[in-house]
């Protein structure tokens, strides 16, 4: 789309690996993400998809390879840490909502504890967002009373609440029935068409093929494939991302 | 949950990837160390000031078991009244019998369930590391001579070599965990035969100084025979398990647990004097008349054609049963067999159309009715048969006899009332609810000691002219009304947990409510209480040192007070509590352990 | 079917009550033919047994002697109380440690603990303190402050003086005004986001009150004659009256059950149909007010004037405890001391001596219930899921900032009600005291009941104060349970 200008990395990732235990779920990953760019992370289950984008928001720890976000280097300081967190928003299969708080709640607890805003400013800011996912009305109900999807749209919400300069998705429609993963989709896309950094770990492959400015395929924690949506999806040159082509469509 | 279940199936999935890792993340016990030790600054002080809680600990701890001043001479003397009190010697033989039916009984379904998990080597190597790290640790910290550390050193460098060898050569060869259980005791039971723990003995009342040698023979044999007993059924389990149909074989091992204590302590401990005369004129008389009209009424009932007559009948013979057992106390005197025999029977028939069908089947329950009421039967002649052990006391039971005695009976007679108890609570009858609630509030809201006083002193009082109950059998049965209510709520537990679809799918196979109850809710209910259930059981266990306070001859009573007043162990007080709560605390411990593992077993722990 | 099923109800019902009176008419004639009336009037006359410690170790009547074995019963589960819930939690959070050590240790401590009855443990501590030095007058390890001995822990104590209570009046008007300005500084914080420290301005306000109260509260005096004027007008209120109100709480109670009871039944499309369940709910609610206006009436009559005469008891005692004018420190404090009583030196009845019964049985129930707490505490932390842990993390919450406002009131949910059954637990497990001769109810009970044959009334009383104690600890559970309760479909 505007290809041809100069933009910033916004995430960079040289050699990342990482174990669990004796597993090796990433094997030397590099990538490059720009800003307002679209990355949507396809593969088999288990490949280690979920594992890159939890490092980039050091919710898991790499042990080898650097990952750098917005110029910031990923490391032990606790303070790096909280610092990319809060310009960094994700959104969990699980969604992960709180609970015990209203929706309201839920949403501004961030801005007024983190970001130390009045609470009235993250009031109306939460009005906005919820306006923008489309569940203005639901505002003071629980998470428990909400169906699937307005909880991830919720759990949307929340994250752009802190104003992040990047937003994770981590298989956002998985843990959900069909007919409402539209609705979390098309808040993505809107997003995306806003020019926030993305990237999506996915199994919607319409999604990618409409959003994703570029696709990377993964398998066995590494990076077997990239490139633009077209390319990955109508000229694969490598046989793994045909075979798992060739199973999904 | 769902988190959970993510995470495995990712696991799983990487496992599926397969590939041998490119590199080893690297780890050995410096990094161990500083990761699990001295993360942070915080971490480290922690460390420190635990570290020397531990030393303080153990080193007192140590000090004291192994000082040179200690009594243990009172325990190790005194052991077989701390067991079973004063049962008389030459008798014994009766005891080593009732430990050995158990004992047959565990190897059986040892064999019968293949409760037999398998361990590898890099974790039984693990286990050797273990016990030469405690080893090594007594000997530091503990005050030994130095012959005395020198064999410990040469023990745990034997531990730190098998285990080596364990881990470095064969990490994965497995063997079955109850084979390395076996080969434990068996090392233990040989060491009697070999190290010289000394003999002590009491004769006549009088503490003979301990003498240099391996235990007496009345020790180490009898229970080398024990563990061969055990081995042996097992074996003999593994042979014919596979012959016999799981269902029967499993069933009748549930039958003889719940038969093993009545059993042991009626038939076996108490050596009833049986009047063969009285036998054959009453009580087989009385067994046959009901075994024959039981038999036909029941056949009849059980006819699928009998339809709602059946079930009047079958209540009506309850009702009566119940005022038969009233009249009792207006003076209607009727051997007490008969009223057993009747109420038995009128339970049975009640339960008839609820298991019955086709003839085969009908076959089968009159079958069971016969089996039921001979035991029924035989036990309640035997119980009523005078003992003929002669003790000092009441009771032929004391020690830790009588505190496992009340502990399996307490057990076995609150599961039958706390099972109607919650299943009272949980109806939709409201007055059944009420009953039950108000009883299961009142007795988890009073502590057990007033319960147990209560019964003590004043259940004779309640009871009629003639009747009455020793302390043991008074205790046992408050103790069971008690435990009882406690069970209630854990099964309320897994009966709330029962989802409505399953109610709706037995309804819509035309199970009937007594069917859906006893066929799908309470199995099912029963399976996920588990963990609170073996709670209750170790918690019951516990208890039962309360009897203690009643002034029962129960193990504390016999450390506490009867050993601890021994004029040659004077001031060893100390030691027997610390000997009565190693014995609690290894029983506890492994009722737990065990229960972990049959969490697993079952699926229960997942979440 | 639904007749079979009341007709069986109803039958089982007669069967229970007819066992009950017929047990209750046999203890009647066995009583009678071993010449033993029921009755209380052990109650009201001097028991002639003296206590081993208490608020009174020479009551003058039965019912004395039992609320002074109440009171130790109190004592001793409040300090139990307070203590497993500070070790139990500390232990339940160690085990989650990182740290392999602080892990160890406190699994260790847990198992041990665990599995080894209460009995054995309190009667442990009971001999372990009696090998302890004998008292002497230069006992340690603290001399004069904190003195440790076979007969007991010696400790100073802090304790209420003469001007406590006026005192008490001033701090109390100073917390309603801290905890005035705390909310409005709070909403300020909300509001324009910036700091207020609203928690330290709310402290120092009660700070400064209490501070001031030591000068003014004499003044607060004049308190004293309308307390005693309040227990004077109570006093007059007939007892008819009384037990009227009483019967009007009663309907009311009642009535407001059966109003909410129906309202949760009422449906969008009307009121649903009642089912016999329901109706006998209702009735039995009926029933139950209609049982307690008896009781008030004709079972107990003297219910009515015993509540309005403690009343008034309290209301006067009130107005003793202040004066016009009356100076004097509101708290005071003592060191304990060593005396020679008789041959041998003993502590003196200054500070607060904590004798060896009530220290084998404060150390055997603190430890054992600690370690089920810690276990609670655990349970409840890991039963939150990680990935609110996470979710929190991804917002930029720092680890204190999610502990506090997503995790631990989720935790909180998950702990709560069965830490109510461990209070509870720890309550009648304090009736162990008997074993070592501390003089709780259960201990004062039995020795009133061997000195005047009353065991059935004192099983009652003893029955009635624990059944007491639990329903008000679960109403207190309760009443959080609710509050932390989250809202689902």
């Amino acid at each position: 789309m505007t290809g041809l200008e100069a933009r910033a990395d916004m995430i960079v990732c040289e050699g990342v690996k990482k174990w669990f235990g004796d597993f090796q779920a990433l094997r030397g990953i590099d990538m490059t993400v720009e800003e307002r760019e679209v990355v949507v992370v396809l593969g088999p289950s288990g490949s280690g998809k979920s594992t890159l984008i939890r490092c980039i928001n050091r919710l898991e720890v790499h042990q080898e390879g650097r990952i750098i976000v917005d110029g910031v280097e990923l490391t032990n300081d606790l303070r790096n840490i909280e610092k990319i967190r809060s310009e960094v928003g994700m959104v969990f299969q699980q969604f992960n909502l709180f609970p015990h708080l209203t929706i309201m709640d839920n949403i501004t607890l961030a801005p007024i504890w983190v970001r130390k805003k009045p609470r009235e400013e993250a009031e109306t800011l939460a009005m906005e967002l919820l306006d923008r996912v489309g569940i203005p009305e639901q505002a003071d109900k629980y998470p428990g009373q909400l169906s699937g999807g307005q909880q991830q749209r919720v759990a949307i919400a929340r994250a752009l609440a802190m104003e992040p300069r990047v937003m994770l998705f981590d298989e956002p429609t998985s843990a959900l029935d069909p007919e409402m993963i539209k609705e979390v989709l098309d808040v993505m896309k809107e997003l995306a068409q806003t020019g926030m950094t993305m990237i999506v770990v996915t199994h919607e492959m319409g999604f990618a093929r409409e959003v994703a400015d570029r696709i990377i395929f993964m398998e066995s924690g590494e990076i077997v494939e990239e490139g633009t949506p077209e390319h990955f999806f109508t000229n694969p040159t490598e046989d793994r991302t045909k075979l798992f082509l060739s199973q999904i469509l | 949950m769902d988190e959970k279940r993510e995470q495995m199936d990712w696991v799983a999935a990487v496992e599926v990837a397969g590939e041998k890792p490119p590199e080893v993340p690297p780890h050995g016990p410096v990094v161990w160390a500083r990761e699990n030790l001295f993360s942070s600054v915080g971490s480290g002080i922690l460390t420190a000031a635990g570290l020397l809680v531990a030393l303080v600990f153990f080193k007192a701890m140590l000090g004291y078991i192994f000082g040179a001043d200690r009594k243990w001479d009172a325990v190790a003397t005194n052991l077989r009244l701390y067991f079973t009190q004063a049962y008389p010697d030459d008798q014994y033989v009766r005891v080593w019998v009732a430990v050995g039916i158990a004992l047959a009984l565990t190897g059986l379904s040892a064999a019968i369930w293949r409760a037999s998990g398998r361990v590898n080597g890099y974790k039984l190597g693990g286990w050797s590391f273990g016990v030469a790290g405690g080893l090594l640790t007594m000997l530091v910290l503990s005050p030994f001579s130095w012959g005395a550390r020198l064999i410990y050193l040469i023990l745990a460098l034997v531990f730190v070599g098998t285990g080596q060898y364990l881990r470095m050569s064969h990490p994965k060869i497995e063997v079955p965990a109850l084979s390395v259980v076996v080969g434990v005791l068996a090392v233990l039971v040989g060491s009697l035969w070999v190290v010289p723990y000394g003999r002590h003995t009491f004769v006549n009342g009088e503490v003979q100084p301990p003498r240099p040698g391996t235990v007496a023979m009345t020790t180490k044999l009898p229970w080398t025979v024990m563990l061969l007993v055990m081995v042996v059924a097992y074996f003999v389990g593994k042979a014919v398990r596979d012959k016999v149909s799981p269902g029967l074989s499993k069933g009748l091992l549930v039958a003889g647990w719940m038969l093993l204590v009545p059993f042991d302590y009626f038939v076996i401990l108490r050596d009833p004097a049986l009047d063969y005369g009285q036998v054959f004129r009453v009580d087989v008389p009385i067994f046959l008349f009901f075994a024959v009209v039981g038999s036909a009424l029941l056949w009849w009932l059980s006819d699928p054609e009998r339809g709602e007559i059946g079930r009047v009948v079958a209540g009506l013979m309850v009702i009566g049963a119940g005022v038969f057992w009233l009249a009792a106390a207006f003076g209607l005197s009727v051997r007490q067999i008969i009223r057993i025999d009747l109420l038995l029977l009128s339970v049975v028939a009640v339960a008839a159309p609820t298991f019955t069908g086709e003839k085969a089947v009908r076959r089968r329950f009159i079958l069971g009715w016969l089996i039921l009421l001979a035991l029924v039967n035989y036990m309640a002649m035997m119980v009523n048969t005078d003992s003929t052990v002669e003790v000092p006391g009441s009771f032929p039971l004391g020690g830790f006899s009588l505190t496992l005695l009340v502990a399996t009976s307490v057990l076995l007679m609150s599961f039958p009332i706390g099972l109607i108890l919650a299943l009272g609570r949980t109806s939709k009858m409201p007055i059944f609810r009420l009953l039950s609630t108000t009883y299961i509030e009142v007795i988890r809201g009073v502590p057990l000691i007033t319960i147990l006083i209560f019964f003590k002193i004043i259940l004779n009082l309640f009871l009629p002219d003639g009747m009455s109950l020793g302390n043991e059998m008074s205790a046992i049965l408050g103790y069971a009304l008690f435990s009882a209510a406690y069970l209630a709520e854990n099964v309320r537990g897994g009966l709330q947990s029962i989802r409505k679809g399953q109610y709706e799918a037995a309804n819509a196979l035309g199970m009937s409510t007594a069917q859906t109850t006893s066929f799908i809710v309470l199995p099912q209910a029963l399976r996920a209480v588990v963990p609170p259930l073996v709670g209750g059981v170790i918690a019951t266990f516990k208890e039962t040192s309360l009897l203690f306070i009643i002034g029962l001859f129960d193990f504390l009573r016999i450390g506490y007070v009867v050993v601890g007043g021994q004029t040659a162990f004077v001031g060893s007080q100390r030691e027997n509590l610390l000997f009565v709560a190693f014995i609690y605390w290894i029983i506890t411990f492994s009722i737990s352990r065990s229960s972990v593992q049959l969490e697993k077993k079952l699926g229960l722990g997942e979440r | 079917m639904v007749v079979i099923k009341w007709i069986s109800q109803v039958v089982v019902l007669i069967l229970v009550v007819s066992g009950l009176l017929f047990f209750a008419a046999q203890a009647g004639s066995n009583l009678r033919a071993k010449n033993i009336e029921t009755s209380w009037r052990f109650l009201s006359v001097k028991p002639g047994i003296q206590l081993g410690e208490g608020i009174d170790v020479n009551p003058s009547t039965g019912a004395r002697a039992l609320w002074v074995g109440m009171v130790n019963t109190i004592r001793v589960s409040a300090v139990g109380l307070i203590l497993a819930t500070i070790l139990g939690t500390i232990i339940g959070v160690a085990r989650l440690s990182k740290n392999w050590i602080v892990n160890k240790l406190s699994t260790t401590f847990i198992e041990i603990i665990r599995n080894v009855p209460l009995l054995v443990q309190i009667l442990f501590w009971a001999v372990v303190i009696r090998t302890w030095s004998e008292v002497d007058f230069n006992l340690g390890p603290i001399h004069n402050w904190f003195m440790v001995s076979q007969k007991g822990i010696a400790l100073p104590r802090i304790f209420p003086s003469t001007g406590f209570y006026q005192w008490m009046v001033v701090v109390l008007i100073g917390a309603y005004v801290g905890r005035r300005v705390y909310h409005q500084r709070e909403t300020e914080r909300e509001e324009t986001g910036r700091e207020t420290h609203a928690l330290s301005t709310a402290l120092g306000i009660v700070a400064v009150f209490a501070a001031v109260g030591l000068l003014i509260h004499p003044l607060f005096g004049f308190l004293g004659p309308i307390f005693t004027a309040i227990g004077d007008v109570l006093d007059a209120i007939p007892i008819l009256v009384v037990q009227l109100l009483l019967s009007a709480a009663m309907v009311a109670a009642a009535g407001l059950w059966i109003k909410r009871f129906l309202d949760n039944l009422r449906t969008p499309a009307g009121l649903a149909k009642l089912t016999d369940d329901d109706i006998f709910r209702i009735i039995f609610a009926g029933f139950s007010a209609l049982m307690g206006i008896v009781l008030v009436f004709v079972i107990w009559p003297g219910l009515s004037a015993w509540l309005i005469h403690s009343l008034r008891d309290f209301f006067h005692l009130l107005g003793d405890k202040f004066e016009w004018l009356r100076t004097g420190r509101p708290l005071d404090g003592e060191r304990p001391r060593i005396v020679q009583t008789g041959r041998f030196p003993n502590f003196s009845t200054s500070g607060l001596v904590i004798t060896k019964e009530f220290a084998a049985l404060l150390f055997g129930v603190v430890l054992y219930t600690a370690a089920f707490i810690a276990e609670i505490v655990r349970a409840g932390i890991l039963a939150v899921p990680k990935g609110q842990t996470e979710a929190a993390g991804a917002l930029g919450l720092s680890r204190g900032l999610a502990l506090r406002k997503v995790v631990l009131p989720q935790a909180m949910r998950v702990i709560l009600p069965p830490m109510g059954n461990q209070y509870l637990n720890l309550v009648k497990n304090t009736s162990l005291a008997i074993a070592v001769g501390f003089a709780d109810l259960v201990q004062v009970g039995q020795t009133l009941y061997n000195q005047t044959g009353r065991t059935l009334e004192v099983v009652a009383i003893w029955m009635g104060f624990y059944l007491g104690m639990s329903l008000l600890i679960s109403v207190v559970v309760n009443f959080f349970n609710v509050r932390l309760r989250i809202v689902e479909r």
